[in-house]
């Protein structure tokens, strides 16, 4: 896609003089590959859909001010609170906190650009196509499912339009985006750094990005396998979330949100990012307790895909499993507490310089402790049984999601804007802003709480005229029109500063981080020359050469990792949370009585096991010619390449025959579960297998032109890949074709 | 359901279990002596007591699932680790075979391997009613879980993985045994159905099978295997990074 | 609808009582962390002000004992608040009877409610004895609903193929909102209903009427009313016992009268609004699986002289 754009701009690129920008800057914003633009890319289109989703919230509001209103149909306002949920999450939060990412990372580590730029301006350019999806059914009946999509409402006997396969499509491509982005930032944090910037001394936002990374790279791909399959029982007959035969309601929120819960992370952690670098920097002070910030960043990422049941704590679990999911969730407020009072004490006894960043981070501490501690109340079992899916809970991850993440993201704009631009904003607008902001979001989402103690469900388009309900729900879209207007004036200043904000300079907070070590706006190649790195923050050694820092461990060489394989490494990881989900799903569906797993007993064992060994063999075939290259031996590469590929075509011929004598038998997708589930663990493999395939010959015919004369290919991480997709064969044998005998 | 008389009563005096700790902490203080850290020695044969022969063993005993998974988890998981804490601050392992150098993929496949492959239906019945069938169980998970936990916590640096590959390890093992315990939670499977047989007049804490249905039960059995054992990981995750930050000047990298 | 809507922390029975006081528990150790947080953000902003001229402050790093101990500290607020939930999930999850009381069946966009053991059918009106804890078994006829009565009992979802089980039980005499809370398609809001609990006298007499089958059409009008009910293809939908129908997909009518709302919770249930709704269900609630049947004047009128007997 970035291809076919950058075609036309012919010698466009980063290096190129002003002038050749200046007269093609349509196309270089279009064909860019610089990470900086792509940032800035990711944050304008954040911007965009952060007007959608907001005038979204707004019309939600109008509706609930007052009872019985009829300002929108219930359709309309369903239609709204998915589209408000899924573009927020989707197309505001995730992409702003990327864009910030993406700018703001190589900076950080004395990098030159992102690891893969390419790679990049596809993830970013995915962002507009989700966004296209999602948005064109508006002309198809628009998905009215809310973001979480609950089978069976979101089945087709109770959602016939197709709003629903475009929300199902959008999320897709917006997730495979997402797991793009984070292969790229782990390999850029691992493989990009200057010299010095050991792991130890990375800022935090860099650590704590990089640790978020890997969240997405392994929460998205399980969200993306509970997609498919609902997409399979929409379009094409299949039951898996559907109680008629045997498929289970429960399987879709236990994928989801074994999705969604690190996914209330993947929003989280990077707003924590932004924070520890702003509260320091304002503070005058380091961080409080580096380590115990990063480290706590580990724990909740681990933690994060231990609780997920705990949005299940209505739906009949069982004691047992409600029991341990309240310790579990409990545990979470754990280093979470430990990060709040570690930017406390980062606070505590310096000298607070109160920029509207810094409001904007204060406020952010404030609103998120809030939104945590009403969380620990949802993580008790007891309590969640009241609360859940009333608007307390609203009221709840609004003070997370926007009193956190939101509040979070408009400090690091107010940080980072001059020097993205190169200009000030003006402090006096954006005190405006933060004060209309923050009155307005805890107006709105305060006094929320209280309506769900009265009992007020959430996701009702109307509701009765009952004592006190008409008032506190006015208040609340009062304050939704408060946080309207703040983001006018938001977009005022934003645009004013850009045609008359005055200079930045290259350092004007005072930062100590590298990105402050350069000019504003940074040039295409980001650094002349970087300051010695000794310790964390080296703009403050610069400056106090009086009283550095202590240097944080020795400055040998850094061992850089291959950055090919340390992607391919971490495509493998998402890859196997996607067939890990896969064959969960195969066995809980399995374990139902009805369904007809007995069928497994009529595989031809014999028949896959020959062709399994081809694909077995392959392996060692491949092994061979990674060995055959490591010795230079162009020949044996390429024999044992092609025998590679000769197998796993013998190995896709065999699965292609079974597929059809089973279909000459009548076992097709449709007919019963064990069937449909057999279908689509074999069926994705096979598919991987197939790309795997793709990927051999292109290295072959690569190998056979000679592209590499004298260099190693990327053979050896492509190997990685098939490797994996033989041992995922392996699971699939014990798991589809054995297992279903002894059950 | 007495639960009083079970905690006062519950109590075993296996001679081979008392034997063989004895055994062992002779062999093990003729071999280290004071170098070794004896605290961490102690509590190691503490949890093995506690599996072995207190009133938790009692319920492992063909009445609850439960106690079982807690037995497995505490032999596996618990006993070995702390075992490895007290060896001595300098104590390698002076192998030169090549086949060392794969030591940590054969740990891993040891700690994941002893959990799946002692809860197989036939197994995890088989070591519930024949002795010498539990003798081999509960040794093979302490060897396993000795192997598994090497790489982590050997005493000597050189032993022990680099910080970000042993998160690996962890994080994969986490999941791997998260994946049985899912299983076990959140699906009607039945894989030890001993603790679903009628017990035998003689059991004498046959009422306990009353504390919970057969369902919760296995329930929390596979909870058990689910979260705490993750905690065990996600705790041993932390120490390998505060270790990291915590080194002077080896491992600067996370990894290589 | 009007009126007061109940709040769970004016709780009704044991089990709403029991999580109410320990939201209570909670809601105080939370603010007290709250003001530990705010008040230390609050004393560094006041004490701690950037001012023109002055120096950078000391460069303190960190504090490494400070930081376990503001690691174990909430570790035991964790453990305490597990330990005070676990009574509370005891109180208000009682195990389930083999037999339940009620079987309360979630539709798109009404609830069912059947009782096996006293043999009737009726829908949005849940009637209860004060002070004995009836046992509901909860199922859906569709998608997932929720049912919740804030003051008397936790939410609990209704999934299909799935029986969930709850107890309920009001101490107080009374009328006690309930409502579904899970998002089930275009009519969510308005899937309400209600709890009254009775002296056990009057929930007695209640119970005796709903037993009777509707009783013949006193006018000619009725009685055209009734046939139309036969013919209109009502009885596809809807039964009324004695006179015929055997399907839940609509509400029971046998004492349609009776009941005080119309639409789960739309509108008061009088001889107007029923009317309303008979002229063009979806015009009232938009999204109702009922249609439009384009009824004459003279037919509504027959229908509703008969409807109106249903007491």
């Amino acid at each position: 896609m970035n291809h076919a754009a950058a075609a036309p701009a012919g010698s466009l690129g980063p290096e190129l003089s002003g002038e050749a920008v200046r007269a093609h800057w349509r196309l270089a914003w279009l064909s860019t590959v610089d990470h900086k633009r792509i940032g800035i890319l990711y944050l304008l289109f954040a911007f965009l859909f952060f007007v959608i989703g907001g005038l979204e919230a707004l019309f939600i509001r109008l509706q609930l001010a007052v009872p019985n209103n009829t300002l929108v149909g219930p359709d309309t306002f369903n239609a709204l609170f998915t589209m408000h949920g899924t573009t927020m999450i989707f197309l505001v939060a995730m992409p702003a906190l990327f864009g910030l990412a993406n700018y703001f990372v190589p900076l950080m580590i004395g990098a030159r650009d992102m690891a893969f730029p390419r790679l990049n301006a596809l993830s970013v350019w995915l962002i507009p196509l989700g966004a296209a999806l999602l948005h064109f059914s508006i002309f198809t009946g628009m998905p009215k499912v809310g973001w979480f999509a609950y089978a069976p409402l979101s089945e087709t006997p109770y959602n016939p339009e197709l709003g629903v396969e475009y929300w199902i499509l959008a999320l897709i491509v917006l997730g495979i985006g997402s797991v793009a982005t984070a292969v790229n930032l782990i390999a850029t944090v691992l493989c990009l750094r200057a010299p010095g910037m050991t792991l130890r001394r990375v800022p935090l936002f860099v650590w704590i990005n990089f640790v978020n990374s890997f969240i997405v790279v392994f929460a998205l791909p399980v969200l993306n396998a509970g997609l498919v399959m609902l997409l399979l029982d929409r379009q094409f007959g299949t039951s898996f979330f559907l109680d008629r035969e045997g498929g289970s309601a429960v399987l879709w929120q236990h994928i989801f949100w074994a999705f969604g819960h690190p996914e209330v992370y993947i929003l989280a952690l990077p707003a924590f990012a932004i924070v520890s670098e702003v509260v320091p920097v304002f503070s005058r002070k380091p961080i409080f307790g580096y380590e115990f910030v990063a480290l706590s960043s580990v724990a909740i990422a681990l933690l994060s895909f231990a609780v997920w049941a705990h949005h299940m704590f209505t739906i009949g679990l069982g004691r047992a499993a409600d029991t341990f999911f309240v310790i579990a969730s409990m545990l979470i407020a754990i280093p979470t507490g430990v990060k709040v009072l570690n930017w406390t004490a980062t606070m505590f006894r310096g000298r607070i310089r109160l920029t509207v960043a810094m409001k904007y981070a204060i406020a952010f501490v404030i609103q998120f402790t809030l939104g945590g501690l009403s969380g620990v109340t949802h993580a008790s079992a007891a309590l969640d049984w009241q609360t859940k899916n009333s608007y307390y809970l609203v009221a709840h991850f609004h003070y997370v999601a926007v009193g956190g993440v939101v509040f979070a993201v408009l400090a690091g704009l107010e940080y980072w804007f001059p020097k993205i631009s190169g200009r000030m904003l003006s402090e006096r607008l954006g005190n405006w802003t933060f004060w209309l902001m923050t009155v307005g979001f805890n107006a709105t989402f305060g006094i929320q709480h209280v309506l769900g103690f009265v009992g007020m469900p959430r996701r009702v388009y109307t509701y009765p005229d009952f004592t006190h309900w008409g008032w506190m729900n006015l208040v609340s879209t009062v304050g939704a029109c408060l946080m309207a207007a703040a983001g006018l004036v938001l977009a005022y200043n934003l645009l004013r500063s850009l045609r008359r904000g005055t200079s930045a300079g290259d350092n004007p907070w005072q930062g100590w981080t590298l990105e402050w070590a350069t000019s504003s706006p940074p040039p295409a190649h980001n650094f002349v020359a970087l300051p010695p790195l000794r310790s964390r923050r080296p703009l403050w050694d610069s400056a106090h050469p009086e009283q550095p820092d202590p240097p944080v461990g020795p400055s040998g060489p850094l061992l850089i990792p291959d950055r090919g394989k340390t992607s391919v490494w971490t495509l493998i990881a998402s890859e196997a949370a996607f067939f890990g989900t896969l064959l969960f799903a195969f066995i809980y569906l399995n374990l139902s009585p009805h369904s007809g797993r007995e069928a497994a007993f009529s595989l031809d064992l014999k028949m896959t096991g020959i062709f399994s060994l081809f694909l077995f063999s392959s392996s060692f075939t491949l092994w061979r010619a990674e060995a055959a290259e490591a010795r230079g031996h162009r020949a044996g590469t390429l024999g044992w390449l092609g025998l590679t590929i000769g197998l796993g075509v013998v190995f896709l011929a065999g699965q292609a025959m079974e597929y059809v004598l089973l279909y000459r038998e009548g076992a097709v997708l449709q007919s019963k579960l064990f069937w449909s589930s057999f279908y689509l663990v074999t069926g994705f493999h096979g598919f991987h297998v197939f790309a795997g395939l793709i990927a051999l010959l292109i290295v072959f015919g690569l190998i056979a032109g000679g592209r590499f004369a004298g260099r190693r290919s990327p053979l050896v991480a492509i190997g990685l890949y098939w490797h994996f997709v033989d041992i995922v064969w392996v699971f699939v044998l014990a798991t589809v074709y054995f297992l279903p005998r002894f059950l | 359901m007495n639960l009083n008389r079970l905690l006062l009563e519950g109590w075993s005096a296996n001679p081979w279990v008392l034997g063989g700790c004895s055994v062992f902490t002779l062999l093990f203080a003729r071999a280290f002596g004071t170098r070794a850290r004896w605290r961490w020695l102690i509590a190691a044969l503490a949890v093995v007591v506690l599996a072995l022969l207190s009133p938790l063993a009692a319920l492992a005993d063909g009445v609850l699932f439960s106690a079982h998974m807690t037995q497995h988890i505490l032999l596996l998981l618990i006993a070995p680790g702390l075992l490895l804490l007290a060896l001595p601050r300098a104590f390698t392992l002076r192998v030169a075979h090549p086949l060392a150098r794969r030591l940590p993929l054969l740990g891993w496949a040891a700690g994941i391997g002893a959990m799946w492959f002692w809860h197989a239906p036939a197994l995890c019945n088989a070591a519930a009613v024949s002795g010498p069938v539990r003798a081999l169980q509960t040794l093979s998970l302490l060897a396993l879980g000795t192997l598994f936990w090497w790489p982590i916590l050997a005493p000597a640096e050189r032993d022990r993985l680099l910080p970000g590959h042993g998160v690996a390890y962890l994080f994969t093992a986490c999941l791997g045994c998260s994946a049985l315990g899912m299983i076990l939670t959140l699906t009607p499977v039945e894989i030890c159905s001993v603790y679903q047989a009628p017990l035998a007049a003689s059991q004498p804490w046959a009422d306990f099978r009353g504390l919970f249905s057969a369902q919760h039960d296995r329930q929390i059995g596979g909870l058990l295997m689910w979260i705490p054992m993750c905690s065990v990981y996600v705790a041993a995750i932390m120490l390998e990074l505060s270790r990291w930050h915590g080194a002077p000047a080896a491992a600067e990298e996370l990894s290589s | 609808m009007n009126g007061e809507s109940g709040s769970i922390f004016s709780p009704a029975s044991p089990a709403a009582h029991a999580i109410s006081d320990l939201f209570s528990i909670t809601l105080w150790i939370c603010a007290a962390i709250f003001a530990i947080v705010a008040g230390l953000v609050g004393y560094s902003l006041v004490r701690y002000r950037w001012r023109e001229g002055v120096g950078e402050p000391a460069q303190v790093s960190g504090h490494f004992k400070l930081e376990i101990v503001w690691t174990v500290i909430p570790f035991a607020i964790v453990l305490l608040l597990f330990v005070l939930t676990l009574p509370a999930m005891e109180v208000a999850d009682p195990p389930a009877p083999p037999e339940p009381d009620l079987i309360v069946i979630g539709h798109q966009w009404w609830w069912e409610i059947r009782s096996p053991k006293l043999g009737y059918i009726t829908a949005n009106e849940i009637h209860i004895p004060v002070g004995v804890p009836v046992s509901i078994r909860l199922d859906t006829a569709d998608v997932l609903h929720e049912f919740w009565v804030p003051r008397l009992t936790r939410k609990l979802t209704t999934v299909p193929g799935a029986s969930n089980h709850l107890s309920l039980q009001a101490d107080e005499p009374g009328i006690y909102q309930g409502v579904c809370s899970e998002f089930c398609g275009t009519q969510h809001a308005w899937m309400r209903f209600e709890v009254i609990a009775e002296s056990p006298a009057e929930f007695e007499t209640w119970v005796q009427h709903q037993r009777q089958a509707a009783p013949p059409p006193p006018t000619a009008d009725a009685a055209r009313g009734q046939q139309l009910f036969r013919e209109m293809t009502c009885v596809n939908c809807h039964a009324i016992k004695g006179v015929g129908g055997d399907s839940n997909a609509g509400p029971d009518l046998t004492h349609l009268g009776s009941r005080r709302f119309l639409g789960a919770g739309l509108m008061p249930n009088t001889p107007e609004n029923l009317r309303l709704w008979l002229t063009d269900p979806p015009a009232v609630k938009p999204g109702v699986l009922m249609p439009n049947f384009k009824l004459t004047d003279e037919q509504l009128n027959h229908l509703l002289a008969y409807l109106e007997t249903l007491q």
